[in-house]
Order: C-alpha cells, then sequence, then structure tokens
C-alpha cells in the first residue's frame, strides 16, 4: 500500500480535480492519493467524483482553508 | 451553533445555490430593473482608464455600435454594474470569512500566470462579442424569454468541452 501525495495548491477547477483523476490512473487497487488543496470547490466536487467511482474518501482541514483529502483507490 | 456553524462551513449543493441565485435575481429584477449581469463594468473600468490617458474611444468600431457609456448621472462608481460587482466580492469574502476559510493565495507557476491571463483576455473579448458572460448572456438571457441566452448556452457547453480537452492535453 503506498502513498502519494499530490500538490495542488493554489490551483482552481477543474485542475485539482483532473490532477487526481489523472494520478490515480497511475496508482494500484488499495494506493492511498493524499490531495493538498486550497480550493474550497475540491471538497465537493472531488469527493462527489470519488464517491462515484466507488473509491474510499475523507478529508481533513489541515490549515484555515486548506485541506488534505484522501482517496483510497479500489 | 453548532448548527449554524454548518451552514457557513459545510458546501451547499448545487442546486440549493441555483434557487438561491434564481430567486435573488428575481428581486434585483423587480426593485433595480435589471436582471444581474457583470462583464459590462469591466468594460466600463477599462474604457474609463483608456479614456483617461488620452485614447480616443470615439473612433473603435464597438463604441459606434454599442451605447455602453455612463447614462445622465451614471460615474464609475455610481452605475449598477460596479455596485454589483463590489456586492458579489464583498458577498463571497464576507461567506469565506464566516467559514474562517479566508486565504490570500499565491501565483504557483509561470505557467499558471500565462493561462490564467491568456483566458482572460480571451472571455474579455468573447463577452463584448457575445453580449455578456455567463451572467448576462446565460443566466439573465434565458428567464428574459431571449433566444440568444440559448444559443449562447450551448455554445458554452461546446467551448467548456473544448477548453477541458485542451486543458487536459496542453496545460495539466
Amino acid at each position: 500500500m503506498a502513498e502519494v501525495k499530490l500538490d495542488c495548491m493554489y490551483e482552481a477547477c477543474p485542475i485539482p480535480l483532473l490532477k487526481a483523476h489523472k494520478e490515480l490512473k497511475k496508482m494500484k487497487k488499495g494506493d492511498v492519493l493524499i490531495m493538498e488543496t486550497d480550493h474550497t470547490c475540491s471538497i465537493t466536487n472531488v469527493l462527489e467524483w470519488a464517491n462515484k467511482q466507488g473509491y474510499e474518501v475523507d478529508y481533513i482541514e489541515v490549515a484555515e482553508g486548506e485541506w488534505e483529502i484522501y482517496i483510497e483507490k479500489e | 451553533m453548532k448548527n449554524l456553524e454548518k451552514i457557513y462551513k459545510k458546501p451547499w449543493p448545487y442546486w440549493i445555490g441555483g434557487i438561491i441565485l434564481g430567486i435573488l435575481n428575481i428581486f434585483l429584477l423587480l426593485f433595480v430593473g435589471k436582471s444581474m449581469r457583470m462583464s459590462t463594468g469591466f468594460l466600463y473600468w477599462g474604457s474609463y482608464i483608456l479614456d483617461k490617458i488620452g485614447v480616443d474611444l470615439d473612433s473603435w468600431y464597438y463604441f459606434s455600435q454599442f451605447d455602453d457609456v455612463f447614462r445622465n448621472n451614471e460615474s464609475l462608481i455610481n452605475n449598477f454594474y460596479t455596485v454589483i460587482i463590489i456586492a458579489a466580492i464583498i458577498g463571497s469574502l464576507f461567506s469565506i470569512l464566516l467559514a474562517s476559510e479566508f486565504k490570500v493565495k499565491k501565483v504557483k507557476s509561470k505557467k499558471q500566470l500565462f493561462f490564467g491571463l491568456f483566458g482572460g483576455i480571451l472571455m474579455g473579448y468573447g463577452t463584448r462579442i457575445a453580449f455578456g458572460c455567463n451572467l448576462g448572456a446565460f443566466f439573465s438571457a434565458i428567464p428574459s424569454l431571449s433566444l440568444h441566452g440559448w444559443v449562447f448556452g450551448i455554445f458554452m457547453f461546446v467551448g467548456a468541452y473544448i477548453g477541458s480537452k485542451i486543458l487536459i492535453k496542453f496545460i495539466l
């Protein structure tokens, strides 16, 4: 089980989602992608997308207006 | 207090935002007599600056075709568009402060800066030849039963599709 960090800071929609999509394609089942983002929309649209794919997903606010989104590839 | 915080903090579903926007637009039309639009405000600002530094705008083809100029009692600050733009900025600032998610964002790279500026110029140019942005030419045009709103809407989706293909291929 690998962990991959993905830097999406200072990037706006739809870049964080597309970056996650691209990165997850390269990853194996059970690997976890950790997205670092400060874009408010990401905690809506990335979560929505990941849920649709059936991936396990959660997020925490690491600082004011900064989040880490955890996506486990199924 | 906890419940209120949930309202500030949790992202609202898109459909709720849509309904609120629609209702607010009705009130705007009712009380001000104009529905939501914005991009002409940036034209006002830009042309005001150009005019002040001595550019002869009267000779521009655009201004010979459209009467996008201040009316009698309007000024740079006191006009519909400037008030709407400033209100939108204050409104979003207010909501992000309530959620305590305010953050000053940096420019990530030269590439981001270049594509941002380039995209902005394209969008600004587009609003002039399409009679507005996605607010004036789509969001407010369709409820006013104007055909051009539907045409704008269709091509907005076509543009977004092509744009995302370009984004994935060249920019990501």
